[in-house]
């Protein structure tokens, strides 16, 4: 049993480098000083862009990479132990299976190597293999595949499970299934991070967001807050002749703004308060043709790391 | 219910001795072999044609080496193709493996790498013993003859000796990081029997650089209860003896050699993760 003082997962000023394939780049800094806790029963999103370290940690949390500085423990173990001891369990984000096995061997053949296994076809029930599981393997759909992977994830009864990009690959309709079944494995009381570089997945399931960029933690909090520091709008309106400089410099100075520019004689604002913006732009300010639309993550991701992050 | 019993019962002793073999992936192991119809003829049938062909049909099948005969000292030698074929294969397939992220999979369970090292090895020597018995039992339908010990001694050394060859195909396959480069490295033994005196009997210079080779030194202890420790002149079919250190030390060296390489490949791939 963990007590609630140990948190599931635990790091303090992990470092991770590689030796770059490239000899003039030297070495790089996958991961670059990361503190992190997890508490039993959270489910947290580790969101971020392609090369953002996010595989690399989630790595180190399974033992599979040691971190070149600082210190990580699982359940107040050694990430190693951890695993070995049964209690975490991983769906990984490709390969990893036997293409010549089914796919109910292969959950056999896993349950075979845990002490005190689900029943296998609990196990294949609940991640929905029943109709596929006499099929080979490699004849399986990408989807069907990261079925598979999370099935054998559920083998062992973990108390955490560990994702790392489980949807790559699947259409919306398996998306959709897979975090169906992912929130009922949820209500059982387990501890849940996943990896992932779509903020709507974050929403739609995660209570809590750890941003990552550049290997490092750009934002830590509830979903929702977060969200509003990753994803502003970004309005442009037509100002009169004229005024557009003016209009600038007003727009500018407001804090809810993170940038304003002219471009094309139109003003483009970058904001997280848009319906506040968009009353001062048609309002007082006499701007028109206003256009709102979403900005991308990317976009959020390189203001955050610009700015140094927040949280 | 008894079954859920024997199973409790089984993992109790499990944790008791520390080591078990995991019987359900050892079947599903030889599972997988059986559907590989390609290599299952290669491994199996091939020896077995091989022996007929050239043990078995020929006159000089009879002609006598002690208490034996030369079938069966061609007998011995396409068994010992086919057994170091089939673990050849198991290495290479087991580098697949890890390259294709299997070895992954398994590093999240508490299954340790002495268990998965323990189901390889047995299937290893399974799939070893399948050609050699095939290849003994029609050996002993057409001819081959020995006195009773010289089957069994042969048998063993042929079982046990193909284990090296799975650290041969493990460490090719771990090399190069392809499903060609395992396909190669069983080509590469078709070479290696040449040189090992096993598809031809070797004489003079020839069998001077076979000595060093990696099958001679394994054929040559397989065959050893035959010949009594001599090499046959193929021309003369006169015995001429040949030190048993000649021959262990060939079996030494490249049994360390390939275990070396191995490790030293696996660290270097852990590196690279």
């Amino acid at each position: 049993m963990t007590t609630t003082h140990t948190p599931t997962i635990h790091l303090r000023g992990v470092q991770r480098t590689f030796a770059s394939p490239d000899p003039e780049v030297g070495e790089v800094r996958a991961v670059d000083g990361i503190d992190l806790d997890i508490r039993p029963g959270e489910i947290v999103a580790l969101l971020g862009p392609n090369g953002a370290g996010k595989t690399t940690t989630l790595d180190m949390v399974l033992g599979f990479t040691e971190p070149t500085a600082g210190a990580i423990t699982v359940f107040g173990l050694a990430p190693q132990e951890a695993v070995l001891s049964g209690r975490v369990a991983a769906v990984l984000q490709t390969g990893g299976l036997l293409r010549d096995l089914t796919v109910r061997e292969t959950v056999e053949l896993v349950a075979s190597t845990h002490p005190n296994p689900d029943s296998v076809d609990g196990v294949i029930d609940r991640a929905g293999l029943g109709a596929i599981q006499q099929q080979r393997v490699q004849s399986c759909s990408g989807g069907e595949q990261q079925r598979l992977r999370f099935a054998l994830a559920l083998l062992g009864d973990p108390d955490l499970l560990v994702l790392d990009e489980p949807t790559t690959g699947m259409d919306v309709a398996a998306r959709h299934e897979f975090w169906a079944s992912m929130r009922a494995e949820a209500e059982k009381g387990r501890t849940i991070v996943f990896a992932t570089h779509y903020l709507q997945e974050a929403e739609d399931f995660a209570q809590r967001t750890v941003l990552m960029a550049n290997g490092r933690i750009v934002a830590d909090g509830p979903t929702d807050e977060v969200r509003r520091h990753a994803a502003g709008r970004r309005l442009s309106a037509r100002v009169a002749d004229g005024r557009i400089d003016e209009v600038l410099a007003e727009i500018a100075d407001l804090p809810i703004v993170r940038s304003a520019v002219i471009e094309r004689d139109r003003l483009v604002v970058e904001t997280n308060d848009s319906d506040e913006i968009a009353r001062l732009l048609l309002g007082t300010l006499g701007g028109s043709d206003l256009e709102i639309e979403a900005a991308s993550l990317e976009t959020a991701f390189i203001q955050l790391t610009r700015t140094g992050g927040a949280s | 219910m008894t079954a859920t019993t024997l199973k409790e019962t089984i993992t109790t002793e499990s944790v008791r001795t520390g080591l078990r073999l995991n019987t359900t992936y050892y079947r599903l192991e030889l599972r997988r072999i059986m559907r590989d119809k390609v290599t299952l003829f290669f491994t199996v049938g091939l020896p077995a044609v091989m022996y007929v062909i050239f043990g078995a049909s020929p006159d000089y099948g009879d002609e006598p080496i002690r208490d034996g005969n030369v079938a069966m000292w061609i007998m011995i030698a396409m068994a010992a193709y086919g057994a170091v074929s089939a673990t050849t294969g198991i290495g290479g397939s087991a580098a697949i493996e890890r390259m294709q992220g299997w070895t992954r999979q398994l590093g999240l369970t508490p299954m340790r790498p002495a268990e998965f090292v323990a189901v390889k090895a047995a299937t290893a020597m399974t799939v070893a013993a399948a050609p050699i018995l095939i290849v003994f039992a029609i050996g002993a339908l057409t001819g081959a003859s020995a006195p009773l010990h010289v089957w069994v001694l042969s048998a063993l050394v042929l079982v046990v000796g193909a284990m090296t060859f799975a650290l041969y195909g493990l460490g090719f396959g771990l090399a190069f990081r392809s499903e060609a480069a395992v396909s190669a490295a069983g080509g590469a033994l078709v070479v290696m029997a040449f040189f090992g005196n096993i598809f031809i009997p070797l004489n003079g210079w020839q069998l001077l650089v076979a000595k060093f080779t990696p099958l001679y030194g394994y054929v040559s202890l397989a065959r050893r209860p035959l010949t009594g420790g001599n090499t046959i002149d193929p021309e003369t079919g006169d015995l001429i003896p040949e030190p048993l250190w000649q021959v262990l030390a060939n079996v030494s060296f490249w049994t360390i050699a390939f275990a070396m390489l191995t490790m030293v490949l696996v660290q270097k791939g852990r590196g690279r993760q």
